[in-house]
């Protein structure tokens, strides 16, 4: 089992988002979150991180990169806490031809290989999105944790993104908007609504009412 | 009905600015006046020195002195911004920074004597703890990394997250402070100090006045060019090139410094345990006698000058702005503002006190054009921001009443706020000159050699100094000024 909550109460800052919430996930499981903003989406992935930093790779919606440095650098940022200071301290100002090549190979999943030396500043949305979900594959840890991880790329590069992510990550949960984009690359989904769970089912046995509900849900 | 939250303040400041002009005097006292103010002006025509080694000497022992105290603050700065959410840390460097580089420079006299290290100290005391408070909010502000993505090892995710976006407003911040430290460095002189300050006071008491433009002309070129001279390629070489350069540091005595803390500032009634009568005694009359008068005068010269800044920079602003003005009229009055706000005001202060004599007014005149020019231009980089709509009026007046100034009206008081404490720091300074605030006090305690008297007068200029700041920090959240800001405002703190 990844996860297992049972009559949680899950807040954000002082305001009860999920009361009495019941959720399990297993080891292996794709699982895609859906629902508007405000469902609780992204307080419940929050949460789940908090829960089991550890095992745990997490992509907040506002990505969390620094905008002074590379895209080199922000991916290597996963590897902070594993290495030395000193490590960090000399990747910072001479990037070793080891990373670099280890950090190209995960940008060229992402097509971003040119990328590799330009500053965050001069990126695109999209582009800082694969950026931060380059630092996630480069962080590879079991669990992934993503919210709303391809918002601002185009259909194509949406759908291999996602086939990448669930590729790379023994299990991940995703928030999402789009309904057709989780049914095809999950095999979960959790329809969130006000905070609480409208529809939770494998994606082969959903019915045509499920579907309905998830585009209400998404609405 | 239409009494805002600026109005109140605004009639505050002009209130309490009428009430300080009565108590002010601003009396001239020289006798020729006229002829002095056209001798000193008209000998700009034929710049000479009698010695241009010594010159030389003084501008590189002035510009390497400021290099070094710099560098050092730089880094002290940077360590103490780390520990500055920390009660004590924040407390302490609000003392530090509340007194005068040149009142440290008077203290370090005591201790070490009249040498180069007396001068770095004396910079680099205030410097670290100013920096040290500004790198801290620089590093606060820049903080945008989410908390929950940090992980253990703390330290390289401050230097991975905070420090690459941080780091050039540390930088432009840091050259900042170091055209001010030429600046102080340079009037360090006027204590004995060779720098700058000390050729300038001379040639000005044997009277010749060419040497005492040619001393400020190429001072201005001096600071004027700093960011062609003084940046990241040579900074490191030049640092190197001044700690060899300057020599004498013999002074240091480990005696005399333990001395000063254990014995020399210590109240004499305590010393001599005279009993706690002859304490109070002792305080009663620095009280009444010194610090009473010294308080009122500061404050008098502080806002006097607050209202005086104030009207200045009103009426200059638009000299300096697109909005109002062609390009020749903006760029001659940018030469003439930079010219004033490169001057510091001790020596716009000691120049006016030599052409008008002894009073409030040569104070009140170099604070005004100093801090005038300064929020001048800042309002005029704040108005070439502003969008106006294309039909607006053509005719100035009306122009500047109802589409400008109310538009920049908050930021123009929170300029004013933020200059309010250097110049409370500036008007006891200045007392040196011979007027009566509280640097005249110290000043003369210092000649009497009653260090005791020095050191609780300058525990009261660093009380006054903080209340100012805490007001204007105040004044600042009432009117939400800080909000409006487009600039950083950093020449401001």
């Amino acid at each position: 089992m990844a996860f297992y909550l049972e009559e949680q109460n899950i807040s954000y800052g002082d305001f009860t988002v999920l009361s009495d919430f019941n959720l399990s996930i297993k080891k292996g499981e794709k699982v895609a979150l859906l629902g508007k903003s405000g469902s609780g989406k992204s307080t419940l992935l929050k949460h789940l991180f908090d829960i089991q930093k550890d095992s745990c790779t997490y992509i907040p919606q506002e990505l969390g990169l620094v905008n002074n440095l590379s895209v080199f650098h922000n991916i290597y940022m996963a590897k902070l806490d594993e290495n030395s200071l000193f490590e960090n301290l000399s990747n910072l100002v001479f990037p070793s031809s080891k990373y670099k090549q280890q950090i190209l190979e995960v940008l060229k999943h992402l097509e971003l290989e040119d990328k590799l030396s330009s500053k965050i500043a001069n990126l695109s949305g999209g582009q800082k999105q694969r950026c931060a979900i380059g630092r996630a594959i480069f962080d590879a840890k079991p669990i992934l944790l993503a919210d709303e991880p391809i918002s601002a790329l185009d259909e194509y590069l949406s759908d291999k993104t996602l086939k990448l992510l669930t590729s790379m990550f023994d299990t991940s949960i995703c928030a999402l908007h789009n309904v057709p984009l989780a049914i095809e690359n999950f095999d979960r989904v959790i329809g969130l609504k006000n905070g609480s769970i409208l529809v939770d089912k494998a994606c082969d046995e959903l019915t045509q009412e499920d579907r309905q509900k998830l585009y209400y849900v998404c609405d | 009905m239409f009494v805002t939250k600026n109005l109140k303040v605004s009639f505050a400041i002009v209130f309490v600015g009428f009430i300080s002009f009565l108590f002010a005097d601003l009396s001239v006292s020289t006798v020729d006046t006229t002829q002095l103010v056209k001798d000193f002006f008209f000998s700009i025509i034929k710049l000479t020195f009698n010695d241009y080694t010594t010159l030389f000497e003084a501008f590189l022992s002035t510009i390497s002195i400021a290099i070094v105290a710099i560098f050092i603050s730089a880094i002290l700065g940077f360590f103490l911004a780390l520990f500055f959410q920390n009660m004590f840390v924040r407390i302490s460097l609000s003392f530090t920074r509340a007194i005068h580089e040149l009142f440290w420079a008077l203290i370090f006299l005591q201790i070490f004597g009249l040498n180069t290290l007396t001068a770095i100290l004396a910079i680099i005391i205030p410097y670290s703890a100013i920096l040290a408070k500004v790198y801290a909010e620089i590093l606060e502000e820049h903080d945008t990394f989410p908390q929950s993505l940090r992980g253990k090892s703390k330290i390289s995710y401050f230097i991975y997250t905070k420090i690459p976006d941080a780091f050039p407003h540390l930088v432009s911040y840091t050259l900042y402070r170091f055209e001010c430290a030429l600046r102080s460095t340079a009037i360090l002189g006027f204590v004995g100090i060779t720098t700058l300050g000390y050729y300038l006071s001379s040639s000005f008491m044997q009277g010749y006045y060419n040497e005492v433009w040619m001393i400020l002309i190429l001072f201005y070129i001096v600071v004027a060019s700093v960011k062609w001279w003084f940046n990241k390629y040579t900074f490191l070489p030049l640092s190197i090139a001044s700690f060899f350069y300057l020599d004498d540091f013999s002074g240091f005595s480990w005696d005399n410094l333990v001395r000063f803390f254990t014995s020399d500032i210590i109240p004499h009634p305590i010393r001599n345990d005279l009993g706690m009568d002859k304490t109070l005694a002792w305080f009663d009359n620095i009280f009444s006698n010194e610090i009473m008068p010294g308080v009122f005068n500061t404050i008098v010269l502080t806002q006097l000058s607050l209202l005086l800044t104030a009207v200045l920079a009103l009426i200059l602003f638009p000299l300096v702005s697109k909005k109002f003005f062609t390009k020749p009229t903006n760029m001659f009055s940018h030469v003439i503002l930079v010219i004033l706000r490169s001057t510091p005001e001790y020596i716009l202060a000691y120049i006016f006190l030599q052409l008008f004599g002894p009073s409030m007014l040569p104070a009140a005149l170099a604070l005004m054009l100093h801090n005038g020019s300064i929020i001048a231009h800042l309002m005029g980089n704040e108005t070439n921001l502003l969008k106006l709509r294309v039909d607006v009026t053509k005719k100035r007046n009306e122009k500047y009443f109802y589409e400008v100034l109310p538009r920049v009206y908050n930021q123009f008081l929170a300029f004013l706020f933020y200059r309010w404490e250097i110049i409370m720091r500036e008007s006891a300074i200045l007392g040196i000159l011979g007027i009566a605030t509280l640097g005249f006090f110290i000043d003369s305690a210092i000649a009497d050699f009653r260090l005791d008297k020095m050191f609780l007068l300058l525990l009261v200029t660093a009380f006054l100094n903080i209340i100012v700041d805490l007001i204007s920090k105040k004044a600042r959240a009432y009117l939400r000024a800080n909000d409006s800001f487009t600039s950083c405002g950093c020449s401001l703190k």
